[in-house]
């Protein structure tokens, strides 16, 4: 994934924070899904500004756990995210170009 | 049952308006019929429901001359026929048969419950000691054996329960939503003592489980026919609140009306 990926929710999507986790409803594939808290705490910071390796940082931070392995954490979840439509993925420069 | 009349400006006549006002889980409709035969029949089914309120939201079924709803009306279509909500009046389309308007009224009511902290679920409710216990699950989970072990007299509905919060109470309202095992109607409500996911076993036993678990206990059993964002998002506000308010357990029971052991 291109560092300068950004990250955007899908707008359809309902959404609801319960015991820590993130529950998602896809009004449109009538579809529920639940995130676990790792895939919960990236989530939360999905703002269609910060980037995959952006978050990765923070993960990292957050939690005991090298960058390399949030990196990688993070990258494989996004590309779950991105395959189910929760989330999409923008290049940096389309971003700029819609701001 | 009361007959109103309203001029047909398309023809120019008085053409009779057959309106059966009902409330459902305190919500009043005013279901409007222009079928005799299709009025007496929704007067038989419902009359445990019938309500004096003639205020409350008017359903139009299979009427004539209607008119353009008001704003963003919501839109259902079951098999052909439709049910449409705008602001101040509701339509049922293309109703084949009973069964149907049943179907549409259920689809109608899990929209309007939306704006009043409910919804509906795939669960008997069963009355004891002035509480109602829950027991929600899929087709063959259990749901009609509950309603058919327990005493005369208990069961709101052993199918569909409304499910709704009053003055911060959470109440099981009777419905005239049933499955296998039709009993007399009910037409009251009690506060919610728990909700059980029925899970059959050869022992009965009781489980509590989390508000998330419970959450998605709720979420496959629920009636709901909305795709839009804003109503999602209440749906999910609403589930939130109720497995944060009243105790989720999983039910092991054996088919036998022992069960009751374990959850008194």
């Amino acid at each position: 994934m291109n560092p300068e990926t950004v990250l955007k929710t899908n707008p359809m999507l309902a959404w609801r924070e319960i015991d820590g986790s993130i529950v998602i409803i896809s009004p449109e594939h009538s579809m529920v899904h639940e995130l676990n808290p790792t895939a919960s705490f990236v989530w939360k910071r999905v703002d269609g500004r910060r980037t995959a390796d952006e978050i990765a940082e923070q993960l990292a931070a957050e939690f005991d756990v090298t960058r390399e392995s949030a990196l990688a954490d993070v990258h494989e979840l996004v590309e779950s995210l991105v395959a189910n439509q929760l989330v999409s993925a923008l290049e940096l420069a389309e971003v700029k170009a819609h701001v | 049952m009361q007959i109103a009349t309203k001029p047909d400006k398309r023809i120019g006549v008085v053409s009779p308006v057959l309106q059966l006002p009902l409330e459902i889980g305190k919500i009043p409709l005013n279901l409007k019929f222009a079928d005799m035969a299709r009025f007496e029949s929704a007067g038989k089914r419902y009359s445990t429901f019938l309500s004096s309120d003639k205020k409350g939201l008017p359903v139009l079924v299979d009427l004539q001359g209607r008119t353009s709803l008001d704003g963003d009306p919501f839109t259902y279509d079951l098999d052909g026929a439709t049910v449409q909500l705008g602001e101040d009046q509701a339509e049922f389309q293309r109703v084949p048969h009973e069964y149907s308007l049943d179907s549409l009224i259920r689809i109608l009511l899990s929209k309007l419950l939306l704006d009043r902290s409910g919804f509906l679920l795939h669960a008997a409710s069963v009355l004891a000691d002035g509480r109602a216990h829950v027991f929600t699950g899929r087709s063959g989970a259990g749901k009609s054996t509950v309603a058919s072990l327990s005493p005369a007299g208990s069961v709101l509905t052993d199918e569909i329960s409304l499910l709704r919060c009053v003055e911060t109470r959470w109440q099981a309202f009777g419905t005239p939503f049933w499955g296998e095992f039709r009993a007399g109607d009910m037409n009251c409500s009690a506060p919610i003592s728990g909700i059980y996911s029925l899970i059959q076993a050869k022992q009965d036993r009781l489980e509590r489980i989390s508000p998330r678990d419970g959450l998605r206990v709720l979420l496959p059993n629920v009636l709901f026919f909305s795709s839009r964002k804003q109503d999602n998002e209440q749906l999910l506000r609403i589930l939130t609140d109720i497995v944060e308010a009243i105790p989720v357990y999983q039910l092991y029971f054996r088919r036998h009306a022992d069960f009751w052991k374990v959850i008194a």
